[in-house]
């Protein structure tokens, strides 16, 4: 049933897709968003959606375009539990708490990652394509100091080593590589980017496994979380934590690595929130985002702003794989999917925009938990998670290329 | 005309090189290896310049295009069979007065099942190797239009985004899917030339090294000189006018939708020939070869080389290639082991940034043009100095 309700989707998504920006341009009206709302309208409601759409063609705000999503998901959902009654999505209701809360803990760090990256596009108009070679680098540090080189370091000392250390190699290749792009030294200085930036990502992989080998690594837990019973020990339905998992209510069930990183990102949060919006360099960066020639005006010296940008875009990178080194086990190639992923979430999110690279974030983290959970065949679910965000950014990129809340082109 | 003269005569210069080579001192096994290899990465590599370098589409999913030639003609080779005689188990259609069979992946073999009731002496043969390197060539030109006709609204940074996102979706598609394509393990694929070859009263074993390396070479020769005309041709023209600025070139009567599809088309094809025919000569394909360092070596390779010379970039394939595998020696020095396997993609990973950063032509181009144009020189120079004489 399932297959033949997504077909029926996926058919009446294409007529709308296609077909909706036509009609409007016949008519004469904007055809801004309308493949997109063609294709939501089409896989939720399906002929009739379309009749409505075409009929009344409406402006097409936010709403136009959120119902008919949520209605699709719905369906796919609905479908879906009738199909798979036994599936544990479906009859096990803690299972899918503990995925989601699980998706939405991984989001929070992807979207912290991605939103390096966004900050690097905003400024410098350039997607970096070593940024998950600083997420990987970024964990190897973390794991060297506080393992190997000086053990018994706290992890959290290591962390702000490890965010310093991607800090001034970002810095670095900035100032050596990236800044010849603004003083007309290279040709085609947006192709030269992409290039550029693949030769670092080649570099660095290669360069850290000829240093450290190929046997993954695995960092211990940071912190160990003290017994607590809550609200008593013989009954502790609210809140049960041991050194390794916090159960929340009896249902939830959460590794604390997982928490520590949640708490670390949260907290990156605010300091970037607070350094982007209240300090003064944070206010001249944005500057330079918006207007590169006004802020030169105003005594803004956008060189600068661009070093630290990108310095400031691979610590973050770093960071995220800094506080995920204690929840996955690390080789050099992580940083290939992570990379791939900071792409799906910041296209997802609108290149640029940094409430787009955060709630992307959480997007991709719970579509991965629950794709990874719910897939009826969990090898062979497994074995496509990477290709779960690879499908949002291709259909995104089709559709909608500006993203959530991208500017428009 | 002298240029001209100079271009054809280096041209066939090389070809009678790359021809000569292993009847010289050269003919080992693991140097003619090498040069299949090495020829393999060329083609690669000079199709990605036309496409990168003179297109300006900068696509990473040249190597995906590779993998559809290669896969199509390995599954091929593992499930489609000509029978004299209908099985009546498995999938089939009449061609002719045979029937093409489709295998079944999962469950009993229907041949085997459908072999019991077909009558005695009836036929099941594989189909000729070409035919599936031409069925891949095909399939990588319909996926390299489809591909074209997708991104045509991308443009750069989301252009390079999208084609990593295809490439990936393959790659784990591949391996997921361990039914059809035997997943990570690989797909086995019959030798290129399964039984032997006789030529010039000789008798090559399938594993010999010389049949394929001929085969590749007329590849690498063909797909070249279709490259080099194309290139020359108003298509190159075009192309190029599309990378300078898109909407003039639209304004000035360029058909843009039509050259970018075209050239991700002929691109595509190039490159899933060749990995049709690499694949036939290794043996095996498995989903690595859809790894991003494999783009990355093409990439490096046609950068080194020269971006916008499709000589330039072949010939920086070769000699990297060449310079890879010479590097692979690891050596101590004291007691520190220095494994050399991977080292040696450390250095070219600088040897890419550096080439990008300080020689945007790459190492090998702007040499050919001073061979190519020392005639021009020559008669410039002599024609700014005339005046001054007089």
């Amino acid at each position: 049933m399932l297959a033949y309700v997504l077909l029926w989707m996926v058919l009446w998504a294409m007529v709308g897709g296609v077909m909706t920006p036509r009609i409007y341009a016949r008519k004469d009206l904007d055809v801004a968003n309308t493949g997109l709302a063609g294709a939501l309208m089409g896989a939720a409601l399906g002929p009739f959606g379309l009749a409505l759409l075409w009929w009344r063609s409406p402006k097409l705000t936010g709403r136009w375009l959120a119902t008919p999503g949520v209605l699709a998901v719905l369906l796919f959902a609905a479908a879906f539990a009738r199909t798979y009654p036994g599936n544990l999505c479906v009859s096990n209701g803690s299972f899918v708490v503990t995925q989601v809360v699980n998706g939405l803990i991984l989001g929070l760090i992807y979207g912290l990652m991605a939103l390096g990256l966004t900050l690097i596009f905003s400024i410098l108009g350039v997607v970096s394509f070593s940024h998950g070679e600083f997420y990987m680098i970024g964990g190897m540090l973390v794991y060297y100091m506080s393992v190997v080189w000086l053990p018994g370091l706290n992890p959290l000392v290591a962390l702000v080593g490890a965010a310093l250390i991607t800090f001034l190699i970002g810095v670095v290749f900035e100032r050596l590589f990236l800044r010849v792009m603004n003083t007309g030294q290279v040709e085609r200085p947006g192709e030269y980017a992409i290039l550029v930036t693949f030769g670092l990502a080649f570099f660095l992989q290669y360069l850290t496994l000829a240093l450290v080998g190929a046997t993954p690594k695995k960092a211990p837990r940071f912190l160990d979380y003290p017994r607590l019973d809550w609200p008593s020990p013989e009954n502790p339905w609210l809140l049960r934590m041991r050194a390794g998992t916090v159960e929340f209510l009896d249902t939830v069930s959460i590794a604390t690595p997982r928490v520590t990183a949640a708490l670390i990102a949260m907290v990156m949060l605010l300091i970037l929130m607070w350094f982007l919006y209240r300090t003064w360099i944070g206010k001249a960066l944005r500057a330079v985002s918006e207007d590169r020639q006004a802020a030169a005006v105003t005594g803004i010296n956008p060189d600068t702003m661009n070093t630290l940008a990108f310095g400031m875009g691979t610590m973050l990178a770093g960071l995220s794989g800094a506080s995920l080194v204690q929840v996955f086990s690390w080789v050099p190639w992580v940083g290939t999917l992570a990379s791939a992923r900071a792409f799906v979430i910041i296209v997802l999110g609108g290149m640029g925009s940094l409430p787009g690279a955060f709630v992307g974030g959480l997007i991709v983290g719970l579509v991965e938990a629950l794709g990874a959970g719910c897939i009826p065949d969990p090898q062979r679910a497994a074995a496509y998670i990477p290709a779960y965000g690879m499908v949002i950014l291709t259909l995104v990129l089709l559709l909608k290329p500006t993203g959530l809340f991208g500017r428009e082109l | 005309m002298k240029r001209r003269l100079v271009l054809w005569g280096g041209a066939a210069l090389g070809i009678l090189l790359l021809v000569v080579a292993p009847f010289t001192f050269l003919h080992q096994a693991y140097l003619v290896h090498i040069g299949i290899v090495a020829l393999f990465y060329a083609i690669l590599a000079s199709s990605w310049s036309l496409l990168a370098g003179y297109a300006g589409q900068f696509s990473f999913g040249h190597m995906a295009f590779m993998a559809i030639g290669a896969y199509t003609t390995g599954l091929i080779g593992k499930f489609v069979r000509l029978a004299s005689a209908p099985t009546g188990t498995c999938t089939e259609f009449p061609l002719g007065g045979w029937y093409l069979v489709l295998q079944n992946a999962t469950g009993p073999n229907c041949l085997e099942r459908g072999m019991a009731q077909m009558p005695p002496g009836s036929l099941i043969v594989q189909p000729p190797i070409l035919v599936g390197i031409l069925a891949g060539t095909l399939l990588g030109g319909i996926f390299g239009w489809l591909i074209g006709v997708l991104v045509l609204r991308l443009r750069r940074t989301y252009l390079a985004l999208f084609t990593i996102g295809f490439s990936e979706i393959l790659r784990v598609a591949i391996n997921a899917e361990i039914d059809i394509t035997d997943g990570p393990n690989g797909l086995e694929l019959d030798p290129l030339f399964p039984n032997g070859l006789t030529l010039f009263g000789r008798y090559f074993e399938p594993t010999d090294k010389l049949p394929p390396y001929f085969v590749m070479l007329g590849l690498f020769v063909v797909s070249m000189w279709l490259m080099s005309w194309l290139a020359s041709s108003r298509f190159g023209l075009f192309i190029r006018a599309i990378r300078e600025d898109q909407e003039a070139a639209a304004a000035l009567g360029v058909h843009v939708v039509r050259y970018k599809v075209l050239v991700f088309v002929v691109t595509s094809m190039i490159a899933a020939a060749a990995g049709a025919v690499q694949a036939h000569y290794i043996g095996v394909i498995t989903p690595n070869i859809l790894l991003i360092l494999q783009m990355s070596l093409v990439i490096s390779m046609a950068v080194i080389g020269g971006l916008e010379s499709l000589v330039g970039a072949a010939i920086g394939a070769i000699l990297l290639e060449f310079a890879l595998e010479f590097l692979r020696r690891s050596f101590t020095i004291g007691t520190l082991t220095v494994d050399m396997t991977t080292w040696r993609l450390v250095f070219f990973g600088i040897l890419l940034m550096l080439t990008l950063r300080f020689q945007r032509n790459g190492l090998i181009h702007p040499l050919l043009e001073r061979i190519t144009r020392a005639e021009a020189l020559r008669e410039t120079v002599a024609k700014r100095q005339a005046p001054a004489e007089v």
